[in-house]
């Protein structure tokens, strides 16, 4: 699950090496805390969080299709 | 993934160049070319001593799309969605349309996910190719009918606000549906359109033009 968040923010952030993700899984699914470098921060929220909207959406998708669910968080 | 900047050596700037073409699978004239170190011609043969050039692709159209098919077939491989990435029409934007089977789930409610999924390869393409690429994304022609339905429907609405003369308000849509609406009236000799409304409520609305 966290590759396809790893393969977006690496491509859209300044610095691909300070992308940290960690995967929980827990009662409500699965959780993917995603951490970048502070100059980044904006760049994966996006203008009114669109950017992590929009990857939360195609993470809804693959989660869908693994009767599954998924949580993004950006620490 | 293809890269954007290679270096690459050889004895002369010319295999050097004919070099990075088999590489990048594209022509000269798609690249461009800085000579880091040439070689000594006095002491080739005699030594390591080798010519390095560094090579970046332009910005072009054809490079631009390979770029995105590349970004969105990786997105369509880790989402775990067996399908195929085909372009559609060649005009000034870049047109993919995804093709396969029951592909219902990435289009969404109002081809909400479809927006998503083609915003987030608009942003790592341009940040690829370090320049803003005007694309589109379809799922197998959803886009296509929805627009041309869409077309048809301001039309038959125009006709019906020329008859009774009062405006009609349409459901709320993207801004990309609204602007269908507002190009398929911008002539029409009866009708003017406005939008109404903010962020995911806004709405066209079509009234009569008092002459």
């Amino acid at each position: 699950m966290k590759e396809l968040v790893e393969y977006i923010v690496k491509s859209i952030v300044s610095e691909p090496d300070k992308v940290s993700l960690t995967e929980e899984s827990g009662d409500e699914g699965l959780l993917i805390k995603l951490e970048v470098a502070a100059e980044d921060k904006g760049r994966v929220i996006g203008r009114q969080g669109r950017v992590a909207e929009a990857m939360r959406t195609l993470l809804r998708v693959k989660a869908a299709r693994n009767d599954t669910r998924v949580r993004l968080e950006i620490v | 993934m293809k890269e954007e900047q290679i270096e690459v050596s050889a004895t002369t700037v010319e295999q050097a160049i004919e070099k990075a073409e088999e590489q990048l699978g594209v022509s000269r004239d798609q690249f461009e070319v800085t000579v880091i170190r040439e070689a000594n011609s006095e002491i080739i043969g005699t030594g390591n001593e080798e010519t390095v050039i560094k090579v970046e692709l332009l910005a072009t159209q054809e490079n631009n799309t390979q770029v995105a098919i590349e970004t969105l077939e990786t997105l369509l491989r880790l989402m775990e969605i067996p399908s195929t990435v085909e372009v559609s029409g060649n005009e000034a934007r870049i047109s993919l349309d995804i093709e396969g089977d029951d592909l219902g789930i990435l289009i969404g409610k109002h081809g909400q996910t479809l927006d998503c999924l083609q915003y987030i390869v608009r942003l790592i393409v341009s940040q690829r190719v370090k320049t803003w690429v005007p694309l589109n994304i379809d799922v197998c022609g959803y886009r296509k009918r929805r627009y041309d339905s869409l077309d048809e429907m301001a039309w038959r609405l125009a006709e019906q606000v020329k008859i009774r003369k009062h405006s009609i308000i349409l459901d709320p849509m993207p801004p990309a549906e609204r602007r269908i609406i507002h190009l398929a009236l911008t002539d029409h000799p009866d009708v003017i359109t406005h939008s109404t409304g903010e962020g995911m409520d806004r709405r066209v609305v079509i009234s009569f033009r008092r002459s």
